[in-house]
């Protein structure tokens, strides 16, 4: 029943927005309530989960404990963006750049955004899947143009176009796959279950083949290389809370279709052939960001590099395998919390500099003390120092392929060396040169401040303390993938 | 065989048409093609499901969106289509190049899907890499929609020929794309006439490292 209160209450909120009038307090409220009963529905879930293994609803809604790890990144960055959003839109509609129906019309899109997500985690049919990330892009279409500037209907003309093509060669992929059952007599809504069942049926050539399609469907939604290049021009272009939301949350998503089907292809007996191609395009992800971080000129374009970095680094560690699948798992959990924060941190700066530009913006730390410390915080945690999660999920990925990948463990290193010297170079002169013309000091806003600190905290504390029921997850989960 | 060549040719001849009009044609033959497949489907085992995918597909594809286009290429005068990356010799020798490509044994699997004819889902198969250099290759926002629109068209045919069609789970995810994703495509190709002047995708060229 949780499960689908937890539909519900997205969608619930999205007719509640479109009803309001004229009252943006009664947008704010519905969205931070909204917020608050999915974040208590996913805790709900996750307990469930925790105790008896899975939790569903009838047949078609189930979460196991891979989808319970996505689903945690999105309740917690959900839960920021919400709050986030009640700030960030305050004062923008102070300095009159959006007035009444444009913010009502990013609440309604934001509610369906995150429903379309929590559906493609908690379906238990493959198509249902595909069907919402399909929605996640539909919705998030109009977020990425919500400032209907040139520059940002280029972002979403250019995300519609390419994540159209990836998802239907994502789901002829799925076809494909779908074609085993077939042949073993199964011919209803075909669930994760039933699809992995009759896998091992199936002819492991067709697997690759279908693999294939499915990586580059799901992996350009993912942003791997070389699928990538929509992705920092809508994470740059979106208003911040949506590229927390993108960068955070829908890169997870996606990834988890990827991670389903890695699944059913290696039960199809094309498991080597399905580890080589997840290492290839993770290190041309890791290889593409860290050249252009070095020389980026736009910080929420080096955060949207930022996450084709990771993504690549995930892919990298359910190559390798073993301890490097349990790695990436947490790498995910870890990314999507100090990511979001930094993307909160880059709304902050936006809403003060009104540029988001590097070159204009100096002296963060001055002009926005708190900001100045989450973007230095979230710079090491990001760049893999220690002693934070990322430094130790990178670690481990990085053993997991030193016996079996010596040279891509040498260049994965020799990259992350790159991206953090090109963080480096950027976020020092932002926090520490002085800005020529002094801005006023002072954040904006409660709202604007508190969501980065909340998820910023819950990754810190993370990283030194695992909860059970992630460890958990985490580890059912891995073992899953690994097979 | 008939229907599956119709599918196949107007996937190829969309690259070479000048004419937005022509394009829009070519698209709603290639449509009303795999409608018929769909409901020759239908009449051959009946579900409910198939049959509202075959009505979906005729009254949206068929009737719906070229509707959409029409009114969007009248509302702004738009003739001709934009050229294409590649010009016309380039892009048939590299549409005979995908052709040759599904030739290959590596996709042999592929082929031998389900009941139907090798040759028919090889075609099927080309259909969908056609439309894949279609939609990669134009430079207008329109013919790129109908570029995607193609490959799904390609796609459908692959899966009535590899004998998929019955399954609930394709006929759901068919009628839910084309339903909701030509009107919101429709939407965004008009924004970005009024917002350029023109539906010619390289005068984006805002956002770059």
């Amino acid at each position: 029943m949780t499960l689908l209160i937890l539909l519900a209450t997205p969608l619930a909120a999205a007719l509640a927005s479109l009803a309001a009038r004229k009252k943006l307090v009664m947008l704010e409220i519905t969205a931070a309530l909204a917020a608050l009963v999915e974040f208590g529905c996913v805790m709900g879930i996750i307990a469930t989960t925790f105790s008896s293994g899975s939790d569903r609803y009838g047949s078609f809604l189930a979460v196991d404990s891979l989808s319970a790890v996505i689903l945690i990144t999105v309740a917690l960055v959900g839960l920021g963006a919400s709050f986030y959003s009640i700030g960030y839109l305050r004062e923008e509609v102070r300095k009159q750049i959006i007035g009444f129906k444009r913010v009502r019309q990013y609440y309604v899109l934001l509610h369906l955004f995150l429903m379309a997500m929590f559906f493609a985690i908690l379906t238990s049919s493959p198509i249902g899947m595909w069907i919402a990330i399909e929605a996640t892009t539909l919705s998030t279409a109009f977020l990425i143009s919500f400032y209907n500037k040139p520059s940002s209907m280029e972002a979403a003309w250019k995300y519609l176009i390419i994540n159209s093509i990836g998802l239907l060669l994502g789901f002829f992929g799925t076809l494909l796959f779908l074609a085993s059952t077939a042949n073993a007599g199964v011919d209803q809504f075909i669930s994760w279950g039933a699809l992995t069942g009759s896998a091992a049926t199936m002819n492991p050539m067709l697997a690759k083949i279908a693999f294939i399609f499915v990586l580059i469907g799901y992996g350009t939604k993912v942003g791997l290389a070389p699928m990538h290049t929509w992705l920092p021009d809508a994470h740059s272009k979106a208003p911040s809370p949506i590229s927390a939301l993108l960068s955070g949350s829908l890169l997870n998503v996606a990834m988890l279709a990827v991670l389903k089907f890695k699944i059913v292809a290696d039960t199809a007996g094309a498991s080597a052939f399905s580890q080589d191609l997840m290492i290839y395009f993770g290190v041309g992800s890791l290889v593409i960001a860290a050249f252009i971080i070095l020389g980026q000129k736009n910080y929420k374009r080096l955060f949207a590099y930022s996450s084709i970095e990771h993504m690549g680094i995930v892919a990298i560690g359910v190559g390798f395998g073993g301890l490097g699948t349990f790695a990436a798992l947490l790498h995910m959990v870890y990314h999507s919390l100090v990511k979001s924060a930094l993307f909160f941190s880059a709304g902050n700066i936006f809403l003060k500099y009104s540029s988001t530009k590097i070159a204009k913006v100096r002296g963060i730390l001055t002009t926005l003390p708190v900001t100045g410390v989450i973007l230095l915080v979230g710079f090491l945690a990001i760049t893999g120092m220690p002693p934070f999660g990322i430094f130790i999920t990178e670690i481990y990925i990085l053993s997991a392929g030193v016996a079996g990948h010596l040279p891509i463990v040498l260049a994965v290193l020799l990259l992350l060396v790159l991206v953090f010297a090109g963080f480096l170079r950027h976020i020092v002169a932002m926090a520490f040169d002085r800005q020529s013309e002094p801005l006023p000091a002072g954040e904006t806003s409660f709202f604007t401040i508190a969501p980065a600190i909340l998820l910023l905290a819950v990754f810190i504390a993370a990283g030194f303390y695992l909860p059970a029921p992630l460890e958990r997850f985490v580890t059912v989960a891995s073992s899953l993938i690994n097979g | 065989m008939g229907f599956d060549i119709t599918v196949f040719t107007a996937a190829v001849l969309l690259h070479f048409t000048n004419k937005n009009i022509s394009a829009i044609r070519l698209y709603m033959v290639q449509s009303a093609a795999i409608g018929l497949l769909l409901l020759a489907s239908t009449l051959d085992r009946f579900t409910p499901l198939l049959l509202i995918a075959a009505i979906a597909t005729i009254t949206v594809k068929v009737l719906v969106a070229p509707y959409f286009f029409y009114g969007l290429t009248k509302r702004h005068d738009l003739k001709f289509s934009v050229s294409t990356y590649l010009n016309p010799p380039v892009t048939l020798a590299a549409i005979a190049g995908l052709l040759v490509l599904t030739q290959i044994d590596f996709f042999t699997p592929l082929v031998s899907l389900g009941t139907s004819e090798e040759k028919l889902l090889r075609l099927a198969f080309a259909t969908i890499l056609v439309s894949l250099l279609l939609s990669i290759n134009r430079r207008g926002a329109l013919s790129q929609v109908l570029g995607i629109l193609s490959l799904e068209n390609g796609i459908v045919s692959f899966a009535l020929f590899a004998g998929l069609e019955q399954s609930p789970g394709f006929q759901l995810g068919i009628t839910f794309n084309i339903l909701i994703w030509v009107i919101i495509a429709t939407v965004f190709a008009s924004m970005i006439f009024r917002k350029f002047g023109s539906l010619d995708v390289t005068s984006m060229k805002k956002l770059r490292d």
